[in-house]
Parts: C-alpha cells; structure tokens; sequence
C-alpha cells in the first residue's frame, strides 16, 4: 500500500509526515494542522525569528529575566537535561560568551517553570535549539496528530529525525534507514525516534562543547530514543561522544540506543538499538 | 492544538523521562524561583473566541504582567479547551463558557474582554461587553459591515469604555520609528507619491476538523453557521467575514492611512474566485486608491493574492522623491533606499534614525560551527565590477529598531496601559473605523466595476 506523504519548509529543512490507514483528504487536513503546529513553533523557538523567545533571550543581559511561552520553557528544560545527562556534549547555550572567571560548568541561564521565565547568568546568552528543536516540533506535531485521532503516523525532519507512531495495518512497523554503505540496514520501528547527525562538508567538525576544540569524529551517529526532542539531541551529543562515551552512555540508559559508523564497513551498535535484528545481522 | 499533557511530551512525563536519564536531580541548577517584584496594577481579563487568533493574543498577554485571565469562551470545546488548558499552565484559572453572555452575567470582576470571534459577530460582542461595562480589545476587521462598526463606536463612546483594535502594527517600535522619525518627522522620503503593498500565499486547503469534535447542526445554526464547513474556513465566506482584504490588506492599508494621517479619496479594483471551488471570497484582488495629501496625490495599490507565494511575503512599500521604505512586521523584509538626490543620511545614521547598509537586521549572519545541517560557509565578497548597462542598485539601510516582544504583545500592552493610567490607544474604535471603511469598500469596488470615491464624512462613525 501506498501512504499519503506530505511535506512542509520549516526551520530551514523540509519536514514530512506519511500517515497510514485514513482517507487522504482527511490526512492532509490532519497534516496540515500539525504543520500549522511546527510554523508557530517556528515562531516562538528560532533564532532567526527577531520576537522569537529564543531571539529575545539571545539579547539578555546578565542577570536580565524575560516572561517566555509554554513551548520555550518546555523545549530549554528538555536542553537542560539533556546537557546535564550528556555532560554538556549536548549544550544548546554552547556559544554564548561567558565571563572569564566562569566556572565552565555553571548554567549560563537558569527558569522558572512556574513563573514561565528565563534568566541570563552569562555575558551574552546565544541559544541555539538547532540540535534539539526540530525533535520538539515532531513531537508536538505528533501530539496534534494524535488529537486528530491519528495514530498510525511517521514524521521526519529533513532527514535528521524520524518520529515513528504506532505500526499501519498489517506492517509490523515504519521501515527507517541507518548505516552507511555496506552496514546500512533498515529498521522496522514503531512508538519511538531515530535521529542521525554528521557532517555535510568533509574536513568540518563539529565543535566540542566540553573543549571548545573540534570534534575529531567525521562520520555519522545516531541515537535511538523515546521522543523526537531527545533523540534529536543525544544524536548530537554522540557526534560528540568518544565510542567508550557512547557505549557508556546507552548502558546507563536502556531505554537510549547509540550506533556510530566507523567505517564503511563497521557500524557499532549500542544499547537498545542491539536488540533489533536487522542490526544483529551486521 | 494538541494538550501536551496529554502527549509523551508533557513535562510530567518528560521528567519521568529524564529521571531514567539520570538527569531530573542534576537538572536542578538550570532550575530557579525567578525574582519577586511588586507588579503593575492587576488587570482582570476574559478571552472571547479561542481560535487561531484568540491563542496568539492569550499567547503575547500572557508576557504582560498583571494580566489576569478570568473566563474564557468559546462555542467550541477544541478551541476552549485549549485556552483553558494553556492559561492553567501560566497559574490562571479561567471559567470556561460557551455563550458569551453568560459569561458577562456570571463574571462579575472583570475589567476587559479580549474578542477574536469571527468578523460578523465582532458588533454584537464588542457592544454587548461595552453595555456590561467592559473594556475591549477587539481583533481586526472591525466588522463586515459599516453599520456594525459604527455600532461599536457608538457603544464605547455610550460606556465611556476604552475600545483597542487589533491593527497592531500600529503599536510596533519599528513602524512607530518609521513614521515618527523617517516618514513625518524627518521626512527622509521627500515628497511620498506611491504606494505598493501585498500580502501573497501560496495555496492553502480548507480547514477540516478531528473526527468526533465536530459540532452538532443545532449547535452550529444556534450561534449563526451553516455547517463545520463554514464554521472552520467562515474568513472565505460573505456571511461571516470580508475574505482575504479584509483578513490580510485591512492590516496594510491601514499602515497606509495612518502613515500618511489621510484617508483616500477613491478606490477602484478587481478581483475574483478565480481558482478556489470552495469558496464565496475573492482569493486574488487588486485595489488602487488615491490619497489626497497635503503635498499632493499619492497613488497605491495593494495585491492580496493566496495562490502563489511568489513576491516576497507581504511589506508596504512607500516611495518619495528623496527615499523609498519597504515596511513588514518580518524585519528581513525591512529595508530603507536612499534616492542619489537627497541630502547624505550620515546625520541620521549618528542620531539613530538610520542604520548604514549591512549593519543592521538584514546583516549576514555570523557563522556558527552548531549547525545539524551541514555548515555552511559565507561567500567572500565578490569581485567589484562595473555594469556600464544597468542603474546601480540603491543601498538598502537598515532601521534601528529591534521588536523584543511577541509581535501582538505592544499593541495589547498599549491597551492596558490605557486602562490602567490613560495612555492613549494606538487605535481607538474611531480610528479603526476609517481603516473599515476603506477596506470594505474595496469589496464593493469589486462588485461595481467602477471607481468609488468616498466622502470625508465616510470615515466618521
């Protein structure tokens, strides 16, 4: 069978969502309400947006406090944590200017969910949702979707991320990509989200925020996770990671899986992404 | 709009999420109780209509201290549940009604009512709040009809209460610098003579809506729809609104009134259901109008188009002899040119009038190495040459003015700040009520094929 696709540019990329097992025009208007979703996500989390919350938080003074909306506030406590539980190879406050005598792991902002604000405690704030945000934006739209009564769904942003909801009719799951070459294998995945980072222009690296050095790493990771803004931002952190933090890291958190191209003809595999066996057979 | 507690997104279960990170308790320090401060004067609030609309601007007041929202109403449960369930999020706990007139009769401490209803009932709402003694922000068009918008007018002047429409543009730093500063005073432009403005979309399906959560019929022709159809796409359809002028020009065109201080003289246009077989609007029109200034003429049109995006977005465009302003809410499309004839801007550029080309919003941005998506390198600059064949391009220069807030919060906060200590509105109903005027007769210059022209005392309610 034949699913409807439909896509949408947001964020600098091309989102698609392919919904199973519903008429197509009611697909493109559940579609639609959740690309309506992503464009005043867009709204409120670029950078690039002047009243954006992150573009006015990215003009705070030191120890200046702004109001910011729900979906701010959720998207920076989720880049929190990730950062804490990654030891900042993940930081999306990673470029800001600090202070010279800032200890190097003091939070360069601090919020306060109940009052829904954020607070600078750095020379110049610059957050970046780049590696965390367009996970969010999949995970709301998935919400709306849901809302729509839609259940049987795959969403993905521009190739980075794909969302899977529950299996369509008769499949067992949503078949996604990983692997490079000869270790590329697909997966048949439902109920959870498989992100991919790397590098588009060869001999650039991604700067390693613990060092301020370049990351040595040059071929592509991926993290498997239970929502689209986690394993949007671990994938990230795992570009980051040596393969002993990776391995490390999925051991601690069983519910995360880790895979790192090697080379092209090895690809390590790590926590719950062991477990499927389009991989095992690697 | 999705509930995200109710999503495997929530902060509940996020958290949950976390915890078997390991990372809930280390989450700690990015997690603070925010400075207490004494705030300004409480002022109590209820939203009427939760729709698109009704959520940006709970959304941007949301942002303003001393905001209280005390019900919220709409006649579809989608639509209320979200707004409740956002303001509970934000401490607020907001009554939930589904006819507004009940909720005037029950809430009885409420100083505003914010309306973002569809246009038609935007007289019967605004009136019925004004009668129970409330102020009122109300959302643009002012109404579909003439008669209803002076009936809004009418009724705030009765109650002596305060009525804002949501022309916000009017309240934006950058629009307000580029009238105070470049277009009136300064007169950087010269002798402004045109006008261009658009707003272009691509197309668009019709809204449809979650199986299950449609409203009944009875429902539907009680409050004045004739089916989900309607209810959901009501800006294409004669009966409810004034299709895409009135949705997208009446915020442009009224940048043009209020930055020239005229109203036109004339309007003739055309415009169609050229391409959309659901519809009863015109989705392309095309409107010129002559505004008698002081100086003389200034001639301008306005496109609205929504099947293509080709264009640019949508800006207003005024051209003088001395200088041209391309104006948007979207700062990128913001940009000044200079004529070779006029006086240098060096002047306006040390005072803070202007900003020198590539200095400003429209600046390359500064590479960043935490790009997903590739990296992507700038170009150096390329190579001078000289074209003998063509005009040199004029420099685009910047205005100095950044929107720090959401883009509806200032007009919002000028309409509390005029309830809590007199500030005067950035568009009270009367002005609101030339901008109507002129909108809805560029509908009618449509219908009659020919050149309307107004009289001065059109404009007055």
């Amino acid at each position: 069978m034949k699913w409807p696709a439909f896509h949408h540019e947001a964020m600098a990329t091309t989102f698609a969502i392919v919904i199973a097992d519903h008429p197509r025009d009611y697909a493109r208007q559940a579609a639609a309400a959740a690309f309506r979703e992503l464009d005043r996500l867009e709204s409120e989390l670029s950078r690039y947006v002047e009243s954006s919350d992150i573009a006015r938080a990215n003009r705070l003074a030191a120890g200046e406090t702004i109001s910011i909306g729900e979906d701010a506030l959720h998207v920076m406590l989720i880049a929190a944590d990730a950062s804490l539980a990654t030891d900042r190879a993940f930081d999306a406050a990673y470029a800001s200017e600090r202070f010279p005598d800032q200890p190097v792991d003091a939070p360069l902002f601090t919020l306060d969910p109940a009052a829904h604000t954020l607070t600078s405690h750095t020379a110049r704030l610059h957050l970046d949702l780049g590696a965390v945000g367009k996970g969010y934006a999949l995970d709301c739209m998935a919400a709306q979707l849901r809302e729509w009564a839609i259940t049987t769904a795959c969403l993905q942003s521009g190739g980075s991320t794909a969302l899977t909801l529950a299996a369509p009719a008769g499949h067992t799951g949503w078949p996604i990509g990983i692997g490079e070459d000869v270790t590329h294998r697909m997966l048949t995945l439902t109920d959870i989200a498989l992100s991919g980072s790397g590098i588009a222009v060869q001999g650039t690296h991604l700067i390693d925020p613990r060092t301020g050095a370049p990351s040595p790493r040059a071929t592509r990771t991926w993290a498997l996770a239970p929502t689209a803004a986690l394993s949007d931002a671990l994938s990230t952190a795992f570009f980051i990671f040596s393969e002993e933090e990776i391995a490390a890291f999925c051991a601690a958190h069983p519910e995360i899986g880790g895979a790192s191209a090697v080379s092209s003809t090895q690809l390590n595999v790590h926590g719950a992404l062991a477990s499927y066996p389009a991989i095992a057979s690697i | 709009m999705s509930d995200l507690s109710s999503t495997p997104l929530s902060r509940r279960d996020f958290l949950s999420t976390s915890a078997k990170l390991g990372a809930f308790i280390a989450a700690a320090p990015y997690v603070a109780r925010g400075a207490d401060g004494t705030g300004p004067d409480q002022v109590n609030v209820a939203v009427i209509g939760c729709g698109e609309q009704g959520r940006i601007l709970i959304n941007a007041a949301l942002k303003i201290p001393g905001v209280r929202f005390k019900a919220v109403c709409d006649i579809w449960s989608v639509n209320r549940n979200y707004a409740e369930n956002i303001l509970k999020k934000f401490g607020h706990d907001p009554k939930p009604f589904e006819d507004y007139r009940e909720l005037l009769a029950t809430v009885k401490d409420l100083d505003a009512v914010i309306i973002a209803t569809p246009d038609f009932k935007h007289a019967e709402h605004t009136v019925a709040a004004h009668k129970a003694g409330k102020h009122v922000y109300c959302e643009k068009l002012m109404s579909n009809t003439v008669e209803g918008a002076r009936s809004m007018v009418v009724a705030s002047r009765e109650s002596k209460k305060l009525l804002q429409l949501g022309h916000q543009r009017r309240s934006n730093p950058r629009y307000q610098h580029a009238k105070d500063k470049i277009v009136t005073g300064n007169r950087l432009l010269g002798r402004i003579t045109n006008i261009t403005g658009e707003w272009h979309r691509a197309v668009s399906a019709d809204l449809g809506f979650p199986v299950g959560k449609g409203l009944t019929d009875a429902k539907l022709a009680e409050y004045g729809y004739a089916n989900m159809h309607e209810f959901r796409n009501w800006r294409w359809f004669k009966k409810y609104a004034g299709g895409p002028m009135s949705d997208l020009g009446a915020h442009q065109i009224d940048v043009y009134n209020w930055m020239l201080g005229v109203n036109p003289s004339s309007c003739m246009a055309s415009g169609g259901v050229d391409y959309y077989k659901t519809h009863e609007w015109y989705d392309n029109a095309i409107a010129i109008f002559e505004y008698p200034t002081k100086e003389g003429i200034v001639r301008a049109t306005y496109n609205v188009l929504t099947t293509t995006s080709a264009g640019g977005g949508y800006h207003e465009y005024f051209m003088g002899d001395e200088g041209a302003l391309k104006i948007s809410e979207s700062p990128k499309a913001t940009k000044l040119y200079r004529e070779a004839r006029a006086p240098e801007w060096d002047e306006w550029t040390t005072k803070g009038v202007v900003a020198a080309p590539l200095s400003g919003e429209g600046a390359p941005p500064a590479v960043k190495p935490w790009e997903k998506v590739g990296v992507k390198k700038l170009g150096g600059p390329s190579k001078a040459t000289v074209d003998v064949r063509e005009t040199a391009a004029l420099s685009a220069w910047d205005i100095p003015v950044t929107l720090d807030k959401a883009i509806h919060q200032p007009h919002l906060e000028n309409f509390f700040d005029a309830i809590r200590k007199g500030t005067p509105l950035n568009c009270s109903g009367e002005s609101a009520f030339a901008t109507a005027v002129t909108i809805l007769k560029i509908n009618e210059a449509v219908a009659a094929q020919k050149t309307l022209t107004f009289a001065p005392g059109d404009f007055i309610a």
